[in-house]
C-alpha cells in the first residue's frame, strides 16, 4: 500500500445514513424501498471537512443537543434585530419556502421558524404571528412539512397555511411594471422572510440575489415565475425577485430577514437582519466560496453512475449540498456568468432543443457526459424531469416507482426514456456492466458529507486541494466581479 | 402535444362546493353546480390542480380507461404565417415552452391561427400548461398578443391575471441602475434574439 492510499484509507469512512424516505404523495410507499445504495458492498462515505478543511465548523449535524443549541443561536442572533415597528396588535406572516425542510432533515429550518416566531413574541408582544409557507410545483409539499415539523402545534391552529403560485393573487406595482405575488402572503401588516443560505438551484439564479429570489417564486404567482423563466432570459431571470422585492407594496411590510446559514457541510449558524442585501452578500460569499468548492470539485469527475436516492423530486437530490441538476451541469462553470451563459441543465437550455434532439445553438453544452448512467433508485415526483431521462441513461428501481412517474401531470414521459430495474441490486449490477465505472456518487443528502465509491473517493481526496485553491485564488474573485460583490464582505462575514 | 392518461374524479360526498377547483383548472374543466364539484371528463386534461387545492381532499386523480391525445397538427398551417407570429412574439418556432409536456412555440402559433383565442383554450387544444400550470403562462400571453388578440383575464377566476415585463420592454434606467449587480439583461436579450433568429432545419 503507498502512503497516498493510507492517508485516503484514513479519510474513508463507512457510509454515512443516508436521509431516510419519507411518506408523501409525491413518492412512492417508503416501505417499498427496500435498500439504500449506501448500504451496498464498495461504497464509503468522506466527511467534508476533511475534503475541505478550512471549511468553518458547524452547529448541525452536532449530536445530541445540536438543534436545541442552534435554537438559542437562533434565538441570541434575532435578538439584536430592530422589531420595534411591530406592535402588540399587529399581524406578522412568517414567509417559509419548501426547500428548507429538506435541508439536514428538516428540523434544522423548523427550529429556525419556532425561534423566529419566538422572537417576535419575546420582543414584541405581538401574538398574531402566522406562518405562509410558500411551494414549488408540488402543491401539497408544505402542507405535508407542516404536519410533519408541528408547526401548526407551535403556531396555533389556523395559523398557518401551505400557499401555491395558482392560489388567488395580489398585484404588485414594480420598477418593471405590475407583477403578481400571492395573496396570502400578504396579508398581514408585516412580512419576515425566513430562508437559508444552500444554493440549490445555481442553474436558475446563478448566485445572484439568491437570497431575494423567494419573492420572485415561492411566494409569487404563476405570472411572475413564468416572467422568471420564460421573458428575461438565464442571467437576468432573478431580477424579477428583486422588482417585486424592491416595489413599496412590499418594502411597507417587510420587516426583517431570518436565514439559517447552511453550508454544504452542515448548518453555520443564523444571520438574522433588518436589511435582507446585507444577508444577500454574506449569502453570496457562502453560497461561492463553500458550495463553489463542491461544485468545482464535482466538475473533475470524468466518469461516474449517478445514484438518486433522497426523498425529493429527481432535479433536487443533494449529494454534498449540490443537487442533481447542477451536477447534470458540473461540466461547466455554473458560477460563470461570462463564460456560462447557458448552463447545460437550465429550462431556457431546455427550450432550446429542436425536435430533432438537438440544440439550436451550437454552443449550447451537453449535460455533463461524465454521468454514464443514472440510477434512480429512490426520487420523487413532482417536477418535470424527463429531460434528464431523455439525455442521460437511467433505470428506475421497481415498478411502482414506474407508476408514479406515468400517473404524475409534470412526467409523463419520463419513463418512456428510462428503463425498470427489479431491485437496487440489479440496477447497479446492469450500470457497472453498461457503463464500465466503478465510480459511483450517491446523491442521498447524507449529512456532513457524501456517500460514495471507494475508487471516486480516491479521485476527491486527490482533486480536493487543488480545487480549494483554484476556488479561493482564481474562481472567487472573478464571481464576485461578475455579481458586484466587494470582496470585503470576506472581513465581515469573518466577524460574524 | 400531450398525452392525457389521468381525470380528476370528485368524491361528492366530501366536496364542500366551495369553487376553489373552479377557479385554478387552466382549462375549465370543472364546474360547481348545486354546491357540488362535476368533472366534464372529455375536457379535462389532467394537471391535478383541482386536487392539489381542493381544501378537503374531495378530489383525486385517476387513471383514465381510455387514454387520448391532444394537440395541433402543425403541418396543416403555413409555415411562414407560424415563423412570423413566433418571430412577432420573439420565440423561435421549435422552441419548447411547456416544460411539463414539450410544446414547442409553433404548436402554440397553430392553435391560435385555428382559432383559439385564450389561453385555456390553447391549453385544451395542445396540453400546454397541464402539467405544472405554473411556467407557460407568459409565453401563451405573449402569442396571444402578437396575434393582436386582446388579453382578458377572468375576473371570477385565479387562472390568469396579465401580461408581464419581458426583456423587450424592460425599462432602460432598470437596466442601468441595477446592470452591476450580477444581471446581464442585454446580454440575455441578445441571446434570446440569436434563439429566435436561427432556422431549425440550418
Amino acid at each position: 500500500m503507498t502512503s497516498q492510499m493510507m492517508i485516503n484509507q484514513g479519510i474513508k469512512h463507512s457510509p454515512i445514513l443516508p436521509i431516510g424516505p419519507k411518506p408523501s404523495q409525491y413518492g412512492i410507499d417508503p416501505a417499498l424501498v427496500k435498500k439504500r445504495v449506501a448500504e451496498l458492498p464498495g461504497m464509503c462515505s468522506l466527511q467534508l471537512s476533511e475534503l475541505f478543511p478550512e471549511l468553518p465548523p458547524v452547529l448541525f449535524p452536532g449530536g445530541s443537543g445540536a438543534l436545541e443549541r442552534l435554537y438559542e443561536v437562533a434565538m441570541e442572533e434575532l435578538r439584536k434585530v430592530d422589531m420595534s415597528f411591530i406592535q402588540p396588535n399587529h399581524s406578522v406572516n412568517l414567509l417559509a419556502s419548501h426547500h428548507g425542510f429538506t435541508l439536514l432533515g428538516g428540523q434544522p429550518y423548523a427550529i429556525l421558524l419556532k425561534a423566529t416566531r419566538e422572537a417576535i413574541l419575546e420582543k414584541t408582544g405581538c401574538k398574531n404571528i402566522r406562518l405562509r409557507a410558500g411551494v414549488g410545483m408540488r402543491f401539497r409539499e408544505t402542507e405535508e412539512y407542516i404536519k410533519r415539523y408541528g408547526l401548526e402545534e407551535c403556531f396555533g391552529q389556523g395559523k398557518t397555511k401551505g400557499v401555491a403560485p395558482i392560489d388567488e393573487g395580489i398585484a404588485i406595482e414594480t420598477e418593471v411594471g405590475t407583477l403578481y405575488g400571492i395573496k396570502s402572503v400578504y396579508d398581514a401588516d408585516w412580512i419576515v422572510h425566513c430562508h437559508h443560505t444552500d444554493v440549490r438551484e445555481v442553474h436558475f439564479h446563478r448566485q445572484v440575489d439568491k437570497a431575494v429570489k423567494p419573492f420572485g417564486m415561492s411566494y409569487a404567482r404563476i405570472e411572475t415565475r413564468s416572467t422568471y423563466h420564460q421573458n428575461l432570459g438565464p442571467r437576468a431571470a432573478n431580477f424579477t425577485a428583486r422588482a417585486i422585492f424592491e416595489s413599496e407594496f412590499v418594502q411597507n411590510k417587510f420587516a426583517f430577514a431570518s436565514f439559517l446559514n447552511v453550508g454544504p457541510h452542515g448548518v453555520i449558524g443564523v444571520d438574522a437582519d433588518n436589511d435582507l442585501y446585507a444577508v444577500n452578500d454574506r449569502a453570496t460569499f457562502i453560497g461561492c466560496q463553500l458550495y463553489g468548492k463542491v461544485m468545482t470539485l464535482f466538475g473533475k469527475i470524468g466518469e461516474c453512475i449517478a445514484v438518486l436516492d433522497f426523498p425529493c423530486p429527481v432535479p433536487y437530490v443533494f449529494s454534498a449540498g449540490v443537487i442533481y441538476a447542477n451536477f447534470a451541469g458540473a461540466n461547466q462553470d455554473l458560477y460563470d456568468m461570462e463564460g456560462t451563459p447557458l448552463p447545460p441543465y437550465t429550462w431556457y437550455t431546455e427550450a432550446f432543443y429542436k425536435k430533432d434532439g438537438t440544440p439550436l445553438l451550437g454552443e449550447i453544452p451537453p449535460l455533463n457526459p461524465a454521468i454514464k448512467m443514472c440510477v434512480h433508485n429512490y426520487a420523487w415526483t413532482g417536477y418535470p424531469s424527463a429531460f434528464f431521462s431523455d439525455h442521460i441513461p437511467t433505470v428506475v428501481v421497481g415498478q411502482e416507482q414506474s407508476d408514479l412517474f406515468d400517473m404524475e401531470p409534470m412526467n409523463i414521459e419520463y419513463m418512456s426514456h428510462s428503463v425498470v430495474a427489479k431491485t437496487t441490486e440489479s440496477a447497479m449490477d446492469f450500470a457497472y456492466k453498461v457503463t464500465g465505472t466503478d465510480k459511483v456518487i450517491i446523491f442521498d443528502g447524507a449529512m456532513g458529507g457524501l456517500n460514495c465509491s471507494q475508487s471516486l473517493a480516491d479521485l476527491l481526496i486527490a482533486k480536493a486541494p487543488e480545487v480549494s485553491e483554484e476556488v479561493e485564488k482564481v474562481l472567487m474573485p472573478k464571481w464576485f466581479r461578475q455579481r458586484g460583490v466587494d470582496m470585503s464582505i470576506l472581513e465581515t462575514l469573518s466577524h460574524r | 402535444m400531450k398525452r392525457v392518461t389521468i381525470l380528476a374524479k370528485v368524491d361528492p360526498n366530501i366536496c364542500t362546493g366551495c369553487k376553489i377547483c373552479e377557479k385554478v383548472c387552466p382549462v375549465y374543466a370543472v364546474k360547481v353546480s348545486d354546491r357540488k364539484s362535476q368533472v366534464s371528463e372529455p375536457d379535462c386534461r389532467g394537471c391535478a390542480n383541482c386536487a392539489d387545492r381542493c381544501p378537503v381532499h374531495a378530489i383525486t386523480m385517476v387513471k383514465r380507461a381510455e387514454p387520448f391525445t391532444v394537440g395541433v397538427d402543425v403541418s396543416r398551417f403555413d409555415p411562414g404565417e407560424i415563423k412570423e407570429l413566433c418571430a412577432k412574439a420573439h420565440f423561435n418556432p421549435e422552441q419548447v415552452l411547456c416544460y411539463c409536456v414539450s410544446v414547442r412555440a409553433e404548436e402554440v402559433a397553430a392553435a391560435i391561427l385555428e382559432g383559439c383565442d385564450t389561453p385555456d383554450k390553447i391549453s385544451s387544444r395542445t396540453g400546454i400548461r397541464t402539467g405544472c400550470s405554473i411556467e407557460c403562462i407568459q409565453p401563451i400571453l405573449r402569442l396571444l398578443a402578437a396575434a393582436g388578440i386582446p388579453l382578458k383575464p377572468d375576473l371570477n377566476g385565479w387562472q390568469w391575471y396579465g401580461q408581464t415585463v419581458t426583456a423587450w420592454t424592460l425599462p432602460q434606467e432598470v437596466k442601468n441602475k441595477y446592470g452591476s449587480r450580477g444581471f446581464y439583461f442585454e446580454e440575455d436579450k441578445a441571446l434570446l434574439e440569436q434563439i429566435a433568429a436561427i432556422d431549425p432545419a440550418q
